[in-house]
C-alpha cells in the first residue's frame, strides 16, 4: 500500500523487487561459498525527538521504541545492499517503516568496524484504524522515510555473529485526514470549493518527525 | 577501498548537524465552509453599469419564477438567468442579468423587479433580446445597511476558508469550528430559499402591489405603474419571516414560529388577521379555499423543529385551526394544483398526494420519486417545475399521479448528499 503512496521511481521499484528476489534466494539457499553473502542486522532501541511546539509555544521531547531488521546481500567486501522493515512508535502512533538500504564497512573484518548506512523508503501506519461514524471519518496515511546511520560492529570472539550499535537520524513523514460530513444542512456546494463533495469541514495534518535513533543489536 | 573511510565521517557530520537543529513539524490545514462578512459601499455598487450577458450555465440556482414562456432562475448574490421555456422539454438558456446581491425576483407586466442589496431594480424585459434597466428604487431594503449614513452595507459571502496552523487541532476545536460552520449554513439557508411562484418566495405581487418580506418585516410597494415602483411602508412581523404566499386578497406569511394571515383587500395597507402558532420550524405555505398546507421542517435555522405536513382549516381566517398533521421526511417547498399536492422532500425526493380528503392524505400518496431531490415546485401551465440541488427539472403532470419527465437543466456543481 505505502509503496504506491510514496511514488518510488520505476527504476527503484524494479531494483527493490530484484533485491527481494535476491534476498529470498539467498536466505533459503544454503551458501557454499567461502564468503557468506547474506547479511542480517537486527537492532532495537529508542527513538528520540523534539516535539512540535504546542499552543503555548512549548515543546516536549518524545522517547519511543524502535526496531529495525535489515536483510541484505554483500555486493563487495565493504558494501551490503538490501532492505529493512521494522516498527517505530511516535507517541501514540505506530508506524511500520519499510525501506531499501545500504551498509558500508570500514576496517578489518576481524576487528571492530565502523558501519555507515542509508535507508530510503516509506512508513505505513498499518495499525492505525480508519474511523468512520455518522458524523465524520478519519484516517492516517503513510509518508516518506529517510534514514542515514552510523555504527560500530563488534565481532564476537567465536562465530560469525557480531554485536552492533548504531546511531541514526530518521526523517518520517505521515498524514492525517479528518472530514466532517455535510449532513444536508448546506443546501448547495460552492462553485470554487476546496472541500471535497460531501464534507462540511476537513482537517489535513501533515507530520514530519525528525528523530535520533540509538540502537543495539546483532548482525551476522 | 580508501574512499569508504570517508563515508561514515560524512554521515556523522550530516546527521548530527541536521538533527541538532531539528524539531518535529506539524502542519494542519483546516478547510471549512463559512459566511464571511463583506462590506460594500452602495455608491460603488450603484456606479457599476449592469450589462446583460449571454446565457450562462447554472451554478447554484436559487429562486425560480415562471413568466409566460420565460423561466427566470436566480443565482443567489449573482444575478438572474433567463430561459425560453416555450417548450418545457427543451428550455433554451437565453441570457443572464448580473445583479450583485440579488436574491429575489418577480415580474409585473414585462417589468422584472429584482433586489440589488438595499435597492430595488426594475428591468424592462418586453424585448428579451434587449433588456434595459429602467429604474432603481433606492434604500428600500435598508436593513442591510451596517451604516446608513455612510452607505456601507454588510453582506455575507458563502465561502470555503482555508486556515493553516503549525499545531494539530484537537477534539474541542473541531466542534467549535463545526458549529461555526453550521451557523453559516443558517445564513445560506435564509438567503437561498427558492422560487417565486413557488412556495418559498419572499417577493410576491397582488392587486397592483409588490410585497417583499425580509427576516422581520413586510415591505409594500405600489406597482400600478409597473416601471415606477413606489415604496409605501414597512410592516413589522416579528423575527423569522421566511415566505409569502398570496391568495384571494390575503397574504399568507410563513415564519419559523407560525403562519401569519394578512388581509390585503386594501392593498396598500395590509392588516393582520391572525397568527397560527406552531413549534419553531421552517415552513412554507400553500393555500386553497378551505385549507392551508404548511410544511414544517427541521433544519439548521429551524432547530427544535419537526418534519411534518400540517393541514390548517382557514375557513375562518381570524381563527385558523389545525386539522391534522402528517409526518414527513424533510419537507421543503410544496405546490398545490387542484386536489393534488406536491411536496419537495429535500434530499429524500418528491412526493405527490391527492388531498381531496384532508383527513386521509397519508393514505392517498400517489407517487414518491426518491431520485428527484427537490426544494421547491411551481405548478406551471405547461409543466411542473421542480428545483433541487442537482438542477431544475420539468415534468408533464397532466396525469397528476404519474409524473412524466420532460427535461432537466443540470447545475455545474451538483451537491452530493
Amino acid at each position: 500500500m505505502f509503496i504506491s503512496q510514496i511514488e518510488l521511481p520505476l527504476y527503484l521499484k524494479m531494483k527493490f523487487r530484484l533485491l527481494i528476489l535476491c534476498f529470498l534466494t539467498i536466505h533459503f539457499t544454503p551458501s557454499y561459498g567461502q564468503e557468506k553473502v547474506y547479511y542480517n542486522q537486527t537492532e532495537l532501541g529508542v527513538l528520540y525527538g523534539n516535539g512540535a511546539d504546542d499552543w503555548s509555544g512549548e515543546s516536549k521531547n518524545r522517547i519511543d521504541f524502535s526496531v529495525i531488521s535489515f536483510h541484505g546481500a554483500k555486493i563487495s567486501k565493504h558494501h551490503v545492499i538490501g532492505f529493512s522493515v521494522g516498527f517505530d512508535q511516535y507517541e501514540s502512533l505506530s508506524v511500520i517503516p519499510f525501506a531499501i538500504g545500504w551498509r558500508g564497512f570500514l576496517g578489518n573484518e576481524s576487528k571492530p568496524q565502523l558501519i555507515g548506512g542509508f535507508d530510503f523508503g516509506g512508513g505505513s501506519p498499518l495499525f492505525e484504524d480508519k474511523e468512520k461514524t455518522d458524523w465524520y471519518e478519519s484516517w492516517y496515511s503513510g509518508g516518506v522515510l529517510v534514514s542515514p546511520s552510523i555504527g560500530v560492529k563488534l565481532p564476537a570472539k567465536k562465530g560469525k555473529t557480531s554485536l552492533s550499535m548504531s546511531l541514526a537520524y530518521k526523517r518520517q513523514g505521515l498524514g492525517f485526514f479528518m472530514g466532517y460530513f455535510d449532513r444536508g444542512d448546506n443546501p448547495r456546494p460552492l462553485a470554487s470549493s476546496n472541500l471535497p463533495p460531501g464534507y462540511s469541514s476537513m482537517t489535513e495534518t501533515s507530520y514530519l518527525f525528525h528523530s535520533l535513533v540509538a540502537r543495539i543489536g546483532l548482525m551476522f | 577501498m580508501k574512499t569508504n573511510g570517508l563515508l561514515p565521517l560524512i554521515l556523522i557530520l550530516v546527521f548530527s548537524g541536521t538533527f541538532l537543529s531539528c524539531q518535529d513539524e506539524i502542519t494542519t490545514t483546516y478547510t471549512y465552509r463559512a459566511m464571511v462578512p463583506v462590506y460594500l459601499e452602495m455608491s460603488d455598487v450603484r456606479a457599476r453599469t449592469i450589462v446583460i450577458e449571454p446565457g450562462q450555465e447554472l451554478e447554484n440556482p436559487g429562486k425560480i419564477y415562471l413568466y409566460g414562456n420565460y423561466l427566470l432562475i436566480n443565482e443567489p448574490q449573482e444575478g438572474i438567468h433567463i430561459l425560453d421555456n416555450s417548450n418545457p422539454s427543451s428550455p433554451v438558456n437565453l441570457n443572464f442579468i448580473p445583479i450583485e446581491g440579488n436574491v429575489d425576483l418577480t415580474v409585473n407586466n414585462n417589468m422584472l423587479y429584482a433586489d440589488n442589496y438595499v435597492d430595488l431594480l426594475v428591468f424592462d424585459i418586453s424585448n428579451i433580446r434587449a433588456i434595459k434597466q429602467v429604474e432603481r428604487v433606492k434604500d428600500v431594503f435598508n436593513h442591510m445597511y451596517s451604516n446608513s449614513d455612510t452607505g456601507v452595507i454588510l453582506t455575507f459571502k458563502d465561502s470555503v476558508i482555508n486556515s493553516e496552523s503549525d499545531q494539530p487541532i484537537m477534539g474541542g476545536g473541531f466542534w467549535a469550528m463545526d458549529s461555526f460552520a453550521s451557523f453559516s449554513a443558517n445564513f445560506s439557508g435564509a438567503a437561498q430559499s427558492y422560487g417565486q411562484g413557488g412556495s418559498m418566495a419572499r417577493f410576491t405581487l397582488m392587486s397592483g402591489h409588490l410585497y417583499a418580506v425580509d427576516n422581520y418585516s413586510l415591505r409594500v410597494f405600489d406597482v400600478n405603474d409597473p416601471a415606477k415602483p413606489k415604496h409605501l411602508q414597512n410592516i413589522d412581523l416579528g423575527w423569522g419571516i421566511e415566505t409569502i404566499f398570496p391568495f384571494k386578497e390575503k397574504l399568507f406569511i410563513g415564519s419559523n414560529t407560525g403562519m401569519h394571515i394578512y388581509d390585503a383587500s386594501k392593498p396598500s395597507n395590509p392588516k393582520k388577521m391572525s397568527v397560527f402558532q406552531h413549534l419553531r420550524a421552517c415552513d412554507p405555505v400553500v393555500v386553497n379555499e378551505k385549507f392551508a398546507f404548511v410544511t414544517l421542517r427541521n433544519g439548521t435555522n429551524c432547530w427544535n423543529g419537526v418534519n411534518e405536513l400540517q393541514v390548517v382549516d382557514i375557513e375562518n381566517l381570524r381563527e385558523p385551526k389545525l386539522v391534522k398533521a402528517y409526518p414527513m421526511l424533510n419537507p421543503h417547498g410544496l405546490a398545490l394544483s387542484g386536489d393534488h399536492l406536491y411536496v419537495a422532500e429535500g434530499q429524500h425526493g418528491l412526493k405527490s398526494f391527492n388531498v381531496a380528503d384532508v383527513m386521509g392524505i397519508d393514505q392517498n400518496q400517489l407517487e414518491f420519486l426518491k431520485s428527484m431531490k427537490s426544494v421547491d415546485i411551481i405548478p406551471g401551465p405547461k409543466s411542473l417545475i421542480v428545483i433541487g440541488p442537482d438542477g431544475v427539472c420539468q415534468f408533464d403532470y397532466s396525469t397528476p399521479g404519474k409524473l412524466k419527465p420532460l427535461s432537466c437543466i443540470d447545475v455545474k456543481n451538483p451537491v452530493i448528499v
